[in-house]
Parts: structure tokens; C-alpha cells; sequence
């Protein structure tokens, strides 16, 4: 099974004892000048209780001793049986930086740096005297300290004077015959440890992660504007060559000139003179501050990309923060779906941007669900398949090159293409000959598509086909990565997940389509190719070419994206050729303007998602590109070329009039935004603003197709809404869908036990499955 | 001194701009001798065609005037596109569309851009374009009247309040819901 990692637990007691060392230091300072506040030692004592208790969970037992010797001390302050004094602020100093040291360099062996038994002695001593013995053994003072244990009540000027010898007389510790003191080594050692803590406390920083952020967006604009000097370093070298062939050219001409007669050159021989030294003068200029500045930025380069590095560093974590919660979310799976699955994880310490990990968490929950819904079989058909009764899913992490590689396997059933084509024949994702062609590889890959799955019912929890959706949204639109599964009947199932270690730069190919740039990611591109209008043939009513001997549709991008068209040039046709998830597309743009390293920004803090759209870059001239989404073109742009089974849809729609659909939702925004995607796809809408009124509307005999509607309304929730649409004997027809914020299983559970006929999270929320899911349930 | 006195910027660029800060000073020094008596709001105005409304000054961030405005396509038709605030992208709202109020013209990205106010609620920051930006000014808080209940109910949430300056009825933008962000909400 997994190994237990303490560390992890330990940053979070880091965290934690970060902020409550800050207070407990504070409440010291605040104390020397207010001895006999009350409520102050009572919360200083409370988070002293919280460091004990919290440190010896963690194993961290010297912290916890030591804390617990100080609340024996302040315990006794309370009580009134110590009064304050100065010389405990500097033992509780003394006590507190100690802390902060092994708390910092928790897990690691710090054997000889500190004096634990020593400080734990002198606080002991203070508890018992109210005046600290003197810190380190010195001969001058064993006299002193006998002399002070005989006189608990000694002056604090004493103590003073003595923490002053003690100082000075380090070397002579040796002497000591303070059986305590002698036994940890005495002075010299304790001095030194003052001096290490001093260093060691320095040695990490704590910065609030929006610090960092700022730093990388700071970093990404030098990052931009290197990629523009690498830029104009390509035109100073062209310049460069274009003097050295005009000098070239100059010589022959030179040469030409000279073979005229002596007399007609005199005439511009001064000038012929003064050009040929410009000449070299120009070449020579320009081809030394083209290697100049070529040799400067290649430096500077260098400086960036460590400078980007080490940036990007600073957001690094191991996986393990990750997966460690995993074990146990496996257990609960494995009860919830009646399965005996044993989980094993492998490169837990493989480090991976925090940005990504935060990613990370959801799909791989969704793909270890899927693996124990659907992989592991049930205990009795394995033993029959003679394969152990025990299940066993492996997690592993690894680093190849700049990306991540994630796999989760298992040793259950497997996936069989024959059964994912009949369920997407079925859900009308691809028709019967479509289904043919399809390699067993872009079968499997068809249970990433929205809202598949193979169970036949919408409303049940693990068959309404979110999840392995999602498992893509995150993978590919959200980390850019690539999503890859092997799965052999009978054997068991791989998913391969290839996420690239930096989420802030890409390649990508710059177009121009109705006059504006875009940029479209490489990483998707099949290939780019100019065709001849000639060579685009209709099939069946759709535009396609052939390449290969395959047959790609083709879609004008700047139709998907809604632009107007601009006057068509008669030279060659540019087209994109897109591969995504087992599907092409070719993307018709008006032209190419080249391929380049873009830095990834967001749509700001206002657009938090939208269509077609990942987000923008800064090219070097400031100008701002929005970046294309290629999931997003690719659904949209299939849907455009009647792919999907939407077309039927939308000639029935024709027949039969046009749908109504009522909304019931109090955000302003998400109600424009859903009557906008409805009324886009012909839709008849009508709004409500609580579950109230669209109750009203439906019994005034509003006789929608379908009812959208949000949870958290004011006047009645759509929770209530449901059940009063579905306990209705005239409107229970009527489907229901719920949109919402709320996606924890409970309020799925709540939703659907309410009688809803889907359940969409807003998180996953786009303008697809919402439709698909609305028209999946009218039709 | 009336603590709605009004400060314009034309006045504040002028060379009398000290005597005005010093007035303005004294006027905030002795609203708060009064502790409290009278609290003021600090409002900018801005106009949208015939009407004037205000953003709380807490919420506005900077004016800017010069700017290229990138455009995304498919996005709702208040949203006008997206800028470049110094390496921070930023989304461009047409105010007047958002809360639907006649306002000049459209927002024409080839010609003369109106002014844009750059505002912050608590989590989302938007340039939003009017039509003039006005004066700021300090109204008491207790002079804040609620929406005119004479509202449409799509515009009516977007105002958070009204109040009288130099006779005009000023709506107050409630920025919270203004800057709701745009593909998800909550």
C-alpha cells in the first residue's frame, strides 16, 4: 500500500506554526509591557496548547516539549504563583526561535545544532524558580547558578550580569559541574547554535502565491519582449547581408567603372572614392552590431530562460500533495461502487507546477471513478477470468522531457470499442458508417466526447457522462495536454496523460481571418496547406478536401468564430488542418502570418470563460491576439458541417415549429447568456427571475419544451421548482434542467431525487452541453 | 462649507488647484471632527447619452483614454473587447448596453474610442466606456437614496442607489453586479 508521507503534514504544520509562532512572539512583546493582561496569556497560552498539540502530531516531539514547558511557565504566571519578568521574555525568545528552527528544518537531522535538553533544562528552571538558570555552563558561574537555585527570587539585574558572563566565558565551559549543562556539552555549542538559527531561519521565505504570480506575469513580459529581440536580431543579419551584397555588387561595378577611359574618371573619382569607403564602412558596421547584438541577446537568453526557470520553479510541488489525499478517496470509491481495489502510487515526489497540480485533482478523480465503476470487475468474474479477486489500480507520475506523464491503470475488464460505437451510433455522435472506419483507438476516445456514455439513462449519477468530459476539458483546454488510452479486452486499461511542465508558453501558428489575428496552438495543427479552389469538392452538401486518401471537411474559421467576411483574394486557399480527439477538421483562414512562442495570458478577471476563445497573447509590438480553443472550434466547427446528428434535429425543428424553452435564473449575466445561446439555435425563450415565477408562468400555461433552471434563487430554489414542476400532473412532462454552482455529489443527489432530468455544473457549463443535453431530452 | 461641494478636474489642473486641495482638506478634516455627523461618499461622474450616473470612487482604479481595443469574438454585446493595461489584459465594458440606457453611439473600434473608466469590485476589473467622464464629488451618505422604484427591473439591479447632486439625479452603479463575470457565475 502507499507509504505514509509525513512530510507532507509537516508543511502543513509549517503553515501553521508560521502564523502561530508570529503571535506567540508578538503576545511576548505585548506582554513585557502589560504583565497582568489577562485575555493576552489566556489566547498566548491557547496557541501554545495549539504548537503542542499540532507538533506532536506530527512527530515533532522536541517542539511539543518544549512547548509545553513554556505553558507550565505561563500557566503559573496566570495563577499568579510567577510574576512576569523580562528574563522570561528572553527565555521564551530563546525557547520560540529554537522552535522556529526545528519547525524549519522539520524531517532533517539538526543533531548538534541545537541544545534541546539544555533550553528544555533552563525553562524547566524557570517554571520551578521564575528566574531562568543562567543559558550555558561556565565555571564563573556554577557558583551563581547553585547560588540562584538556592535563591529562586534573585534580582533580574542578576540574571542579567549572569547572561552576560555567559557570553564571555564560553571557552571555559569545559568545567562545568552542573550535571545538566555538562551532559549536552555546554557552552561553545549553544553559542554556535545562535549563530545557526540566525542563518537557518533565513533560509526560506514565505511569499503569498499571488506574489509569485505577479512575478511570472512580470518575468512572461521579459519573456516577450526577448522572443521580440530574437526577432530583430533575424532582421539585423538580413540587413548585414543585403550590405554585403550591395558591396558585392559596388566591386563589380567598381571594376566596370575603372575600365573606362582614365580622362571620364577623374570626374568622380573622389567620389568613387568616398562611396567605396562607405561602403565598407556600412558593411562593416552593421555586420559587427549585427554579431554584437546576436552575442548579447544569445546571453540574455540564456539569463531568461534561467530566470524563467527558476520562476517557474518557485511554483513547483511534488505530486504527493496531490495524490496523498488519494488513498483515501480511493477507499470510499471502492465502498460506494462494492469493488475490493488496492491502490498503488509510484513518483510521488516528481514536481509539477502548482497551477497545473491544482488541475490535476479533479480528472484524475473522475478516471479513478471511471476505473473502479467501469474497469475493476466485481470479485467473483475476476476469480472466474482467473485473475486475483483484488483489484489493483496504479497511479504513476513521471517527467519526460518538458512534460509530466500521468498514468493510471487497471487491471479490470478494459474497454471494448464494438460496445463504445454501439452507445455512440445510439447517442447519434456518429452514424453507422462513421462508426466502420473508426480505429478501436478513436473508439475508446469517443467516452471523452460530451455527455457520453454508455449507460442508456441521463438522469442516473455515474451514467449521465460528465466526467470523462471533464477529464478532457482539464487535460487538453485547460492544461494544454494530451489525453491517450490503451485498453486491451480482458487485460485492463491505461490512461495516458501528457501535461506540459509550464502552462504560460506555447507554440503557435499567427493567422489572419476578417482582418484580425489569431492565434491558433501548434500543438493541434495537422498541417497548414494552400489549396486551389479547384481542389475543394462537395460531398454529400459539405465542402471537403481529400488528403491521403482521407476525406476532411472543411469550415470557414471566421464562420465559427462569427466575423464578417472580407472580399475574397484569387490566390491559393490557406487551410489549417486540425486533429483533435480522433476527429479533423480543416480551418479555411484568409491567410498565414507565421509560426512563433507566444506567452499565454487570461482573459482578465471579467471573462472568465469564453467560447472558441483560451485567452490572449502580447505580440512585440504590444499588439494583444486572442488565442483559439481548439476543442471549442473543433466542437463548433463539426457542428457547423452537420457532422452531428444536430442537422436531423434541426429539420424536425422546422416541422414541428419552432422549441420554447423557460429559464428561471437570478444572475442577470448567466440569464442573457443562457436566452443567448438558446436564441442562437433558434430557441423561443422565455426568463424568470426565482423559482417562483417560472412556477407562475408554467401554471399561467407557458408550455415550454424545457425548463433550465439555477438552484440558489431567492422565493423558491430550483430544487423546489422541480419537485413542484414534477409533482404537477400538467407540467411533470416537462424536463427539467438544473444548472448550478452546487457540484458535490449530495446536491447531484438532491437534484436528481427532486425528479431533474440533467444536472449540469456551471464549472463545466458551455454553450454544448447545455443544448446537446436540452435537445437529447426533447427529441 | 457644504460637504457637497463640488471639485471639477478642470479646476484641479488649474493654478488654483492647491487652494482647492487645501479647501478640500480642511473640509475633510472637519467632517471628521464632527465624527461622523456627517460621512461622505466619494462618487465619480460619468455620463451615458442624456443621463448622469456614478461609480463609487473606491471602485475606480485610473481613467484611460488612450487605448487599442483587441476584439473576441462571441462574446455578450455589452462586452466591447480587450485591452492592454500595462501587461494586465482587461475587458472592455459598454456600460450603457449592460444596463440598457441610450447612449451616443455605438462603440466604433476604427474611429475615436470614448473615455473608459478602469473600476475594481472585489474580485473582477473592467474598463468601462461612457459617454463624458464628470466631476468628482462628496456626497453625505445619508443623502443616498435607494433606486427609483420607477425602474425597469433589468436596469434597477444595477443601480445601487441615487442621490441629488446640483439638482440632477444621479444613478450609482452598483459595481458588484455590473462586473459579474462573464461565462460563470458565483
Amino acid at each position: 500500500m502507499v507509504e505514509f508521507d509525513r512530510s507532507v503534514f509537516i508543511a502543513k504544520f509549517q503553515e501553521e506554526a508560521t502564523d502561530l509562532l508570529q503571535r506567540l512572539n508578538e503576545g511576548i512583546i505585548t506582554l513585557e509591557v502589560e504583565p497582568g493582561n489577562r485575555s493576552l496569556i489566556d489566547q498566548w497560552l491557547r496557541d501554545a496548547h495549539t504548537l503542542k498539540g499540532s507538533s506532536r502530531m506530527v512527530g515533532l516531539i522536541e517542539i511539543s516539549d518544549i512547548a509545553h514547558r513554556m505553558e507550565d511557565i505561563m500557566v503559573k504566571v496566570r495563577e499568579g504563583q510567577l510574576g512576569y519578568t523580562s528574563d522570561m521574555t528572553d527565555s521564551f525568545f530563546e525557547a520560540l526561535d529554537t522552535v522556529v528552527f526545528m519547525a524549519e528544518n522539520a524531517g532533517k537531522d539538526v543533531e548538534g545544532q541545537v541544545d534541546i535538553e539544555g533550553l528544555l533544562s533552563r525553562l524547566s528552571e524557570l517554571a520551578a524558580s521564575g528566574v531562568p538558570v543562567a543559558a550555558p555552563a561556565a565555571p564563573a558561574k556554577s557558583a551563581a547558578l547553585k547560588k540562584k537555585k538556592l535563591a529562586p527570587a534573585s534580582e533580574p539585574e542578576d540574571a542579567d550580569e549572569s547572561d552576560q558572563d555567559s557570553d564571555d566565558d564560553d571557552e571555559d565551559s569545559d568545567d562545568s559541574d552542573e550535571a545538566q549543562l555538562a551532559e549536552d556539552g555546554g557552552g561553545p555549542k549553544a553559542a554556535k547554535r545562535d549563530d545557526k538559527i540566525q542563518s537557518k531561519s533565513q533560509a526560506t521565505v514565505r511569499i503569498r502565491t499571488s506574489q509569485v504570480d505577479r512575478l511570472l506575469n512580470l518575468v512572461s513580459e521579459v519573456v516577450i519582449s526577448q522572443i521580440k529581440d530574437e526577432q530583430r536580431v533575424r532582421d539585423l543579419r538580413s540587413a548585414a547581408v543585403v550590405a554585403a551584397d550591395s558591396q558585392q555588387l559596388w566591386s563589380r561595378l567598381k571594376s566596370l567603372l575603372s575600365m573606362l577611359p582614365h580622362d571620364e574618371q577623374t570626374a568622380f573619382s573622389d567620389d568613387m572614392r568616398l562611396f567605396d569607403e562607405l561602403m565598407t564602412d556600412q558593411r562593416r558596421t552593421l555586420m559587427t552590431l549585427a554579431k554584437d547584438y546576436a552575442d548579447d541577446t544569445s546571453r540574455v537568453s540564456m539569463v531568461v530562460a534561467d530566470l524563467q526557470e527558476q520562476a517557474m520553479e518557485l511554483r513547483m510541488l511534488p505530486v504527493s500533495t496531490v495524490f496523498n489525499t488519494f488513498p483515501r478517496a480511493m477507499r470510499d470509491l471502492a465502498r460506494q461502487y462494492k469493488k475490493d481495489v488496492d491502490l498503488v502510487i509510484e513518483g510521488g515526489d516528481t514536481e509539477l507546477d502548482k497551477k497545473v497540480l491544482e488541475e490535476i485533482n479533479d480528472p484524475l478523480v473522475h478516471i479513478m471513478r471511471n476505473a473502479v465503476d467501469h474497469g475493476v470487475e466485481p470479485a467473483a468474474d475476476r476469480v472466474a477470468a482467473g485473475k486475483p479477486a483484488k483489484g489493483t489500480i496504479k497511479l504513476e507520475a513521471r517527467q519526460e522531457g518538458d512534460h509530466i506523464v500521468l498514468l493510471i491503470s487497471d487491471d479490470g475488464a478494459g474497454i471494448d470499442p464494438e460496445k463504445v460505437k454501439t452507445a455512440a451510433v445510439r447517442k447519434g455522435y456518429i452514424t453507422e458508417a462513421e462508426a466502420k472506419s473508426l480505429s478501436d483507438r478513436e473508439a475508446r476516445y469517443l467516452i471523452f466526447e460530451k455527455g457520453f456514455s454508455t449507460a442508456a439513462i441521463i438522469t442516473e449519477l455515474s451514467g449521465r457522462g460528465v466526467g470523462m468530459d471533464v477529464v478532457r476539458e482539464f487535460v487538453v483546454e485547460r492544461l494544454k495536454g494530451s489525453l491517450d488510452i490503451e485498453s486491451e479486452c480482458g487485460k485492463g486499461t491505461t490512461f495516458r496523460l501528457t501535461i506540459p511542465l509550464t502552462l504560460a508558453i506555447i507554440r503557435a501558428l499567427l493567422l489572419r481571418v476578417s482582418g484580425q489575428t489569431f492565434a491558433l496552438p501548434t500543438s493541434s495543427i495537422e498541417e497548414t496547406l494552400r489549396v486551389e479552389a479547384g481542389e475543394i469538392i462537395k460531398v454529400e452538401g459539405r465542402e471537403v478536401i481529400r488528403r491521403q486518401r482521407r476525406t476532411i471537411p472543411l469550415v470557414q474559421l471566421r464562420d465559427i468564430l462569427g466575423l464578417d467576411p472580407i472580399e475574397a483574394s484569387d490566390r491559393k486557399i490557406p487551410i489549417a488542418t486540425l486533429s483533435f480527439s480522433g476527429h479533423r477538421l480543416g480551418m479555411i483562414v484568409d491567410e498565414f502570418v507565421g509560426e512563433q512562442q507566444i506567452v499565454i495570458k487570461t482573459l482578465g478577471t471579467h471573462l472568465r470563460r469564453i467560447d472558441n476563445v483560451a485567452g490572449v497573447t502580447i505580440l512585440g509590438a504590444g499588439e494583444v491576439v486572442p488565442i483559439l480553443n481548439v476543442p471549442d472550434l473543433m466542437t463548433n466547427g463539426r457542428q457547423m458541417t452537420g457532422m452531428r446528428t444536430r442537422r436531423a434535429a434541426a429539420v424536425k425543428e422546422k416541422e414541428a415549429g419552432p422549441r420554447r424553452v423557460l429559464i428561471c435564473e437570478d444572475s442577470f449575466t448567466t440569464r442573457e447568456l443562457e436566452r443567448s445561446i438558446f436564441e442562437a439555435a433558434g430557441y423561443l425563450v422565455e426568463t424568470a427571475t426565482d423559482g417562483a415565477q417560472g412556477l407562475a408562468k408554467l401554471r399561467e400555461g407557458l408550455n415550454p419544451d424545457a425548463v433550465v433552471t439555477d438552484v440558489q434563487m431567492p422565493n423558491m430554489t430550483g430544487f423546489e421548482l422541480t419537485r413542484a414542476i414534477k409533482a404537477d400532473d400538467h407540467l411533470a412532462a416537462i424536463p427539467v434542467i438544473i444548472v448550478t454552482s452546487l457540484e458535490r455529489d449530495e446536491e447531484k443527489a438532491e437534484g436528481i431525487s427532486a425528479g431533474a432530468d440533467a444536472y449540469i455544473t456551471k464549472s463545466v457549463f458551455n454553450q454544448d452541453t447545455l443544448l446537446d443535453t436540452v435537445e437529447r431530452l426533447i427529441s | 462649507m457644504s460637504p457637497n461641494e463640488h471639485v471639477t478636474l478642470e479646476e484641479l489642473r488649474s493654478s488654483q488647484a492647491q487652494e482647492v486641495l487645501r479647501r478640500r482638506a480642511e473640509s475633510l478634516a472637519q467632517a471628521e471632527q464632527e465624527t461622523g455627523a456627517i460621512a461622505l461618499a466619494g462618487l465619480l461622474l460619468f455620463r451615458l447619452g442624456e443621463e448622469w450616473y456614478a461609480v463609487p470612487i473606491e471602485g475606480v482604479r485610473e481613467i484611460y483614454n488612450e487605448y487599442s481595443v483587441t476584439r473576441i469574438p462571441r462574446v455578450p454585446d455589452f462586452i466591447v473587447g480587450v485591452i492592454n493595461v500595462r501587461g494586465e489584459i482587461m475587458s472592455v465594458t459598454d456600460i450603457a448596453t449592460l444596463m440598457r440606457v441610450p447612449s451616443r453611439t455605438e462603440v466604433d473600434l476604427t474611429g475615436e474610442l470614448p473615455p473608459a473608466i478602469i473600476v475594481a469590485s472585489e474580485n473582477c476589473s473592467s474598463a468601462i466606456v461612457v459617454d463624458e467622464i464628470g466631476d468628482i464629488v462628496d456626497v453625505p451618505r445619508d443623502s443616498i437614496e435607494p433606486p427609483l422604484s420607477t425602474l425597469d427591473k433589468s436596469q434597477s439591479e444595477y443601480i445601487a442607489g441615487s442621490v441629488y447632486v446640483d439638482e440632477r439625479l444621479i444613478g450609482i452603479v452598483n459595481l458588484e453586479k455590473a462586473l459579474e463575470p462573464v461565462g460563470e457565475t458565483n
